[in-house]
């Protein structure tokens, strides 16, 4: 009811078998980017001689197992950076994913390039990208503040307690971590929407650049 | 254009290097100013020092401190280390695209002449 009998039929397949590649790969390199920066951090902290090495690196270790910093730690570290990120750019592009008809549609309504598929760049959809990252980065402080809840000692939880600097309401404790994830929420939300805007626009600058 | 060809321009689109890295450099530069400003501007009780932790940055940017002036350097290290891994992340994205464009290619191309 209600739908365009001359509207394109979108190949379901072929829509699937594309997010889901991309699901894939943007979880490859999530994965591969957290496994490095937990690796390059770890050694940096080692080989900076500093009195203490990886004082609060270390903390990683409360929710990372195996994890510190030590030359072996930091492969451990390597390995939860990865594996960790692999899960999260997978549930991250997951979300995103539910923009792709819309960004079919808008290339078949024409308000995009039509230009060969080598030529045509990508357009980032702040609100998506932004409802993605935010629902990780939520999601990722309910996990640890109330992993840090069950484990005991919340009340010694002094650096994860700093956060309410940045965080209104946030607390180490259930309802300071639903508080604190709705504010991480729309930070990450924001920052997506202000990512898009400057990505769009330099694509955009760069379009009209090379036309003239 | 079908819609076939729309699906596949959705998915296999081409990241724009530089404009991510432009993005990412800024949020990410944006982000770090903020939070050094917002320590700064909430201050701490006369004796006590502001931003211990977050100074704790300086031991990966050189220079850094929760200081105005700090803010500025922050700001600057974290515009470099965003467009890098904007960088880093448009061009993996892309080059995987390629490959296994490529990839799928040769595979037609292969089963054409297995076909012939």
């Amino acid at each position: 009811m209600g739908e365009d009998a001359s509207a394109p039929v979108i190949n379901e397949a072929l829509l699937h078998a594309t997010v889901k590649w991309n699901t894939l790969l943007f979880a490859g390199i999530c994965g591969f980017s957290g496994a490095m920066t937990l690796l390059c951090m770890t050694y940096i902290s080692l080989y900076r001689g500093l009195p203490h090495p990886g004082h609060y690196l270390n903390l990683l270790g409360v929710f990372l197992p195996g994890y510190k910093v030590s030359a072996g730690g930091a492969w451990i570290g390597f390995l939860w950076g990865g594996l960790i990120g692999a899960f999260s750019g997978a549930v991250m592009y997951r979300v995103y994913a539910l923009s792709i008809r819309q960004q079919v549609a808008d290339y078949l309504a024409g308000e995009k390039s039509t230009d060969d598929l080598e030529y045509v760049t990508m357009k980032l959809y702040g609100h998506s990208l932004g409802l993605a990252m935010g629902a990780m980065a939520a999601l990722g402080l309910l996990i640890t503040t109330n992993w840090l809840v069950v484990r005991g000692g919340a009340d010694n939880s002094i650096h994860a307690e700093l956060l309410s600097h940045y965080l209104p309401g946030y607390s180490v404790s259930a309802s300071g971590s639903i508080l604190g994830a709705m504010g991480i929420f729309m930070a990450t939300y924001l920052f997506c929407v202000v990512l898009g805007a400057i990505y769009n626009g330099v694509v955009a600058l760069r379009k009209t650049g090379t036309k003239s | 254009m079908n819609a076939d060809k729309a699906v596949l321009m959705a998915g296999f689109a081409r990241m724009d290097v530089k404009a991510l890295a432009v993005a990412m450099g800024t949020v990410c530069a944006i982000g770090l100013f903020l939070m050094t400003v917002t320590l700064l501007v909430k201050g701490a009780p006369s004796g006590v020092p502001i931003g211990t932790h977050l100074g704790l940055l300086d031991v990966y940017l050189p220079g850094y401190s929760v200081s105005w002036g700090g803010s500025v350097i922050g700001a600057v290290y974290a515009w470099i280390i965003g467009a890098l891994i904007g960088t880093v992340w448009a061009v993996l994205w892309n080059l995987t695209h390629y490959l296994y464009i490529i990839l799928v290619v040769i595979r037609a191309h292969w089963w054409g002449l297995m076909g012939d």
